[in-house]
Formats: structure tokens, sequence, C-alpha cells
């Protein structure tokens, strides 16, 4: 923790060794060793049936989704507010899309409609949020529950059972021996990436999480920057809603129910933290869901008990934490 | 006893602005608070009322003050955090239900009565202690490490046990079905917490502590007052209150699985909002969450009376929690300009 005071004392030879350290000192480092020793460990246990391509398939399959709302969310992670709604708009996404296909309606027109309620929801936490001041946790515990509530009031008994032909290729199908949605995951993270560390909007929205009246001295606006992060939050998570449908071809009144834990827990082992923007990479938040769906896979294929899962993804959670807070994260007393 | 001269000279030290004026200020708020929760309550018992005049009977008392006991402990220990400006503790269902557990395997073990009680609060506490030494020790979050402990505590229940069963012949289960002033018999152990948290918030060199460390950590720190320890022992004492809820939640269910305590977490901290205890810390006014406590339990019965889903009972509870925070923030932005 001295050297980046010192750098002129430490200045020479630097063992390779020290060199390789550093390379994974970064939070993107440190996941991808989680991720390389959660690899070792599964073929260990599971052996080469671990990275057959059925297994493969079965891990990208159950990643996807909860990639791409995790990915739109890191957006407002990184712009300094929480959107905890994310589990709950999932799932009154996926109720209304359902609903609406069931008595028969477009599904291209409904598709539409269920981003406008997206939309909507993520205008009312910004207004709240931004406009009001209100505190972010706060604000979207109550549109969380809000939420959950009008799925419980719409889908009283079963939910009926919807097939739509397009959105069943994509969740279903796939190219070149990768699942389709898979593929549309990776692709979404992968320019969410470059947007974050690319582009004037990303380092926009790095600065307003970072030191939002720092960033409002530098002539950004942080209400417009944070609006948009909320709406891009909760549209990410009706457009998973609409492909939960298309992937169970159904949708209950509790899917999406602590969603948000798992994706935030998995965020937060990429990198991003809940209590301060300005920090983490889509790169990161994809690497940290395939942890989580790595160790859910060598529990699956060992046939342990699944709760072991969220023991040990606590334990890796408050690790994570610990190790950012150690390099230089906010520190709590 | 030399506090408060030593906090006088820290007040005006640190740059704050004149005590009595912040007080006053805080003070009438506090009336406003009281007098719209009061107003909003009253409001939502005539409309009930109006609609089903036998809204107002001794049934619906029951209800109200059953729904009010568990979640109105809970709330006491969530607020205590929330004051200290340990931000919150989303891991106290977990106390919740391991204290449950644990009481009630006690008196299967025919253990006495006494013992039963003594270990559910003590496995409230110890959990409390485990997130506590988390906090102080790893400098961590206390959202993020009762999240993970949050998960990964309802993991290690699920895995101690499916389902648990009080005795029905043992002397807690015939406190949690009896009845004392008309009331439900755990309703009153809710009015003591209340009333006792309430009045060592208030009137203990304790309580100031924990409101000077939740108001102002560096002031507070400079006032002698050591922050890990204030952080340690405020997460063990909501774990043991959350243990005594626990107790309770045990005599009042005949069967109980790991994941009931998940229940409570969001109306619990709806609840503290909601009495306008900030999240920034430092004040909270637990006379108020007694109210906001009764007027969220009120909700559920008078959604049932007005022949709604009950979904429409997590609607409204969250519609308000949007409010009130909006409000709050409302508020605090306009007097800061």
């Amino acid at each position: 923790m001295t050297a980046p005071a010192l750098p002129t004392v430490e200045v020479s030879p630097v063992s390779w060794g020290r060199r390789l350290i550093e390379k994974f000192n970064g939070p993107v480092g440190s996941i991808g060793v989680t991720l390389v020793a959660t690899l070792v460990i599964g073929l260990a246990m599971a052996g080469p049936m671990f990275v057959s391509p059925s297994n493969i398939n079965i891990v990208g399959v159950s990643v996807a989704v909860p990639l791409i709302v995790a990915v739109m969310a890191s957006f407002a992670l990184l712009a300094g507010v929480v959107d905890l709604s994310i589990g709950s708009m999932v799932g009154f996404g996926a109720v209304i899309f359902n609903q609406l296909v069931a008595i028969g309606m477009n599904a291209w027109l409904v598709a539409a409609i269920t981003i406008v309620v997206g939309v909507l929801v993520g205008l009312i936490n910004a207004l709240v949020i931004v406009g009001y001041g209100a505190e972010p946790l706060a604000v979207t515990l109550g549109m969380l529950t809000l939420l959950r509530g009008l799925s419980h009031v719409i889908v009283v008994n079963a939910p009926p059972s919807t097939l739509i032909e397009p959105l069943y290729d994509v969740t279903q199908g796939s190219i070149g021996g990768f699942p389709t949605l898979l593929l549309i995951g990776v692709g979404v993270t992968l320019i969410a990436a470059g947007v974050v560390s690319k582009t004037r909007i990303g380092r926009k929205i790095q600065a307003v999480g970072g030191d939002d009246r720092a960033a409002t001295r530098a002539g950004i606006s942080a209400s417009k920057v944070r609006v948009t992060a909320l709406v891009l939050s909760s549209v990410g998570a009706a457009i998973g809603g609409i492909l939960y449908v298309g992937q169970l071809g159904s949708a209950s009144n509790s899917l999406g129910f602590g969603l948000e834990f798992q994706i935030y827990a998995a965020l937060m082992i990429g990198g991003y933290s809940i209590t301060r923007g300005g920090v983490g990479n889509p790169i990161g938040g994809l690497l940290g869901l395939l942890v989580v769906a790595g160790i859910t896979n060598i529990l699956n294929i060992q046939f342990f008990d699944p709760d072991y899962l969220d023991v040990i993804v606590a334990v890796i959670l408050l690790v994570a934490v610990l190790l950012d807070r150690v390099r230089g994260g906010d520190s709590f007393e | 006893m030399q506090t408060s001269p030593v906090r006088t000279a820290d007040g005006s030290a640190s740059g704050r602005q004149d005590g009595s004026f912040v007080t006053d200020a805080r003070d009438r708020t506090g009336l406003r608070d009281t007098l719209s929760i009061l107003g909003v309550w009253l409001l939502l018992i005539i409309a009930t009322t109006v609609v089903r005049p036998d809204f107002l009977s001794t049934q619906t008392l029951l209800a109200v003050t059953f729904t009010m006991s568990i979640s109105g402990i809970l709330a006491v220990a969530q607020a205590l955090v929330v004051i200290s400006g340990g931000l919150l503790d989303l891991s106290l269902p977990v106390s919740l239900t391991l204290s449950a557990w644990a009481t009630v395997t006690a008196l299967n073990n025919d253990l006495p009565t006494w013992a039963a009680i003594f270990i559910g609060i003590l496995s409230g506490a110890a959990w409390g202690a485990l997130n506590g030494l988390i906090v102080v020790f790893g400098k961590l979050n206390p959202i993020i490490v009762t999240l993970a402990m949050g998960f990964g505590g309802l993991a290690v229940l699920l895995l101690l046990f499916l389902s648990a069963q009080i005795p029905s012949d043992s002397d807690l289960r015939r406190f949690g079905l009896g009845r004392f002033l008309g009331l439900p018999n755990v309703f009153w152990p809710m009015v003591i917490v209340i009333v006792v948290a309430g009045l060592a918030l208030s009137f203990t060199r304790w309580g100031r502590r924990l409101k000077a460390v939740g108001g102002n950590p560096q002031a507070a720190r400079t006032r002698g007052i050591s922050l890990p320890k204030t952080r340690f022992f405020v997460f063990v004492g909501a774990g043991a209150v959350a243990g005594l809820a626990g107790l309770c939640f045990a005599a009042v269910n005949p069967s109980f699985t790991p994941a009931s305590g998940a229940d409570f977490q969001l109306n619990v901290i709806a609840a503290v909002i909601l009495a306008g205890i900030s999240l920034s810390g430092g004040k909270g006014n637990l006379l108020l969450l007694l109210l906001s406590v009764g007027f969220l339990s009120t909700i559920p019965t008078s959604i049932a009376f007005f022949g709604l889903a009950p979904g429409w009972s997590l609607v409204l509870q969250g519609a308000l929690l949007i409010l009130a925070v909006g409000i709050d923030g409302y508020r605090l932005k306009r007097s800061a300009r």
C-alpha cells in the first residue's frame, strides 16, 4: 500500500513476480483469478465433464438473462445510485408481457409496452431520488415492494402459458454451438464495457459516481446522468423479464424474487461497489456472474445441497469487499 | 458525569450550529411527523369503517396488535442500528429465526423455559455479534456485510432445519396464545421494548453515545467515544432484541420454516423510514416508530376488509415508503438551501 507513495525508492529491478501480482491487483484481475480457481475446483471435483460443451451450455443459459439485467443495473451502480427494484421489475415486466400476450395481443406491441413500463418505473425512481434527493436504497426498496405487490395483484393463481415463436428462437436457439441468449448477453456486456471505458458518456457516468460535486463543477449534469442510469437499469430489468418469459414459457408472481441480491452479490464480487459509484467494469460483472454460476454448477453436478451455494457466495462476497477495501476502497468506521 | 461540558465544548469546536436551535427544529418536525402519521392512520381507519362498519371490532384490534407485536420489536432492533449510523442490518431476520429455532429446540429437549428464553436471546445476540465483528474488524460497510450474512445465514438455517414446532404444552406456547388486558400477550413485550429503548436513547449516557456516533462520528471520536466498540455493541444489542422478537415469533406460530423471518424484512425497514429515522443516522423517535408500525400493520387488515387482493397491501406499503422518503428528502433539501 505504500508503493504508490514512494515510487522513486522502488524503481530498481522490479521482480517479474511483483509485476505479475500487480497485474492481478485490479478488481477485474482478482475476479479473473477467482474464476480460474472455480474452474480448477470444478475440474478437480467433477472431472472433464465440467468443461464439456453441454455443461458449458447449461451454465451459459442460466447466466444469460441475469447478465443482461446486471449489466444494465451496473450503470446505476457506476453513477452512484443503487436500484434494488430490479428483481421485482424483472418479475413485473415478465408478468405484464406474459398476461398481455396470453389475451391475444401482438407480441411486439406488448414488448414495447413492457419496455415503456420499464422506462416509467425508472423515471419514478429517478424523480424521487434525483428530484427530491431521497435515499436510493429506501426509494427502490419501496419500488421493489410496490412492483412485487402489483405482480401478486395481476397473477393470483396459476399464470397462463405462452409460446412466442421469434422469442423462443432467441431464448432456446443456438448459433455455432453457443446459446443465442448467451451470445446476446456477452455482446451487451462488451458494448457496455466499451461505453464505460472508451466513450465520453461512460467517463461522465464514472465521474458522477466517483464525485458528483467535482463532476458538476466540470460541467456535467449529475442529475441527467443519474436519471439516465436509473432508466437504463429499469429497462434492462424489463427486457430481462421478457426474456424470462421466452425461457420459461410463463411468468409466476414470484418470478425474479431475490434476483437483485444475487445480481448485486455477483457485481460486487466482480469489483463494483454498492456504496460508492465510479468503480467497476461490466467485464468484472460478467466474471462475477460466471463465478457464481460455476459454483452453482459444481454443487449441482456433485448433488450438494444447493443451500451451500449461498453460504459460499456470502463468503466470497465478504472476501471481495474486504479485498476492495484493502486496495483503497472506502473503509467504514 | 463529565460528558456534558465536554460535549458542548466539542460541539462548538466542530463548528456545528447552536445546539438548542437544532433540537428545537427537530422537535417541531417530530411533532409534525407524529401528527401526519396519526392523521394518515386515522384516515385509513375512517375510510375502512365507512366502507365496512364492522371494521371497528375486537377482531380487528386483535389482528392489528398481533401484527404489530413482532414487527414492532424487530423495528426497534433495526432503528437502533440506523440511529447509530450503522445504516441497516439486513440480517435481522436471521437473528429472529435462529433465536426462534434455538428456543424451540431447547424446549423440545425438555430444558426449563427460562433456559430456553436465555438461549434464544443469546443466539440472536451471537449472530449480531458476528455481524458486528466483521463490520468492525473488516471496516466494511454494514449494508454489504449484513446483506451477505442475510442470505448466507438463511442458507445456514436451511441446512440446520426444515421446519420447527414449538411443544404445544410448553409455557411459552401458552403465553403466545394468551391475552392480557384484552390484547395478545405478545403485544406487551413490544410495548415494553419500545418504551425502554426510547427512554434509554434519550436519557442514558449509552443512548446519547449511540446518537452521537450516528450523528457525527468524527466529533464523537474526538469526544473519546470508541467507534468500533459502539458499533459492535449496537449490532449485539440489535441481535438480542431481534432474538426477543424470535421468542415471541416462536410463541405465536405453531410451526415455522427458516424462511419465515424474511417476511418481516421490508415491512420493518419501511416502518423505520416512515418514522423519519433517517438512514444517515443520529436521529430517531421511537414513539413515532410505534405509530408507523401500527399504521403499517393496519394496512393488511384494511385491505382484507375492502375485499381487495392481499397483493394490494404490498403495493400500498411500497407507495407509502416512496412517498415518505420523497417528502423527507424534499424537506432536507429545502432546509439545506
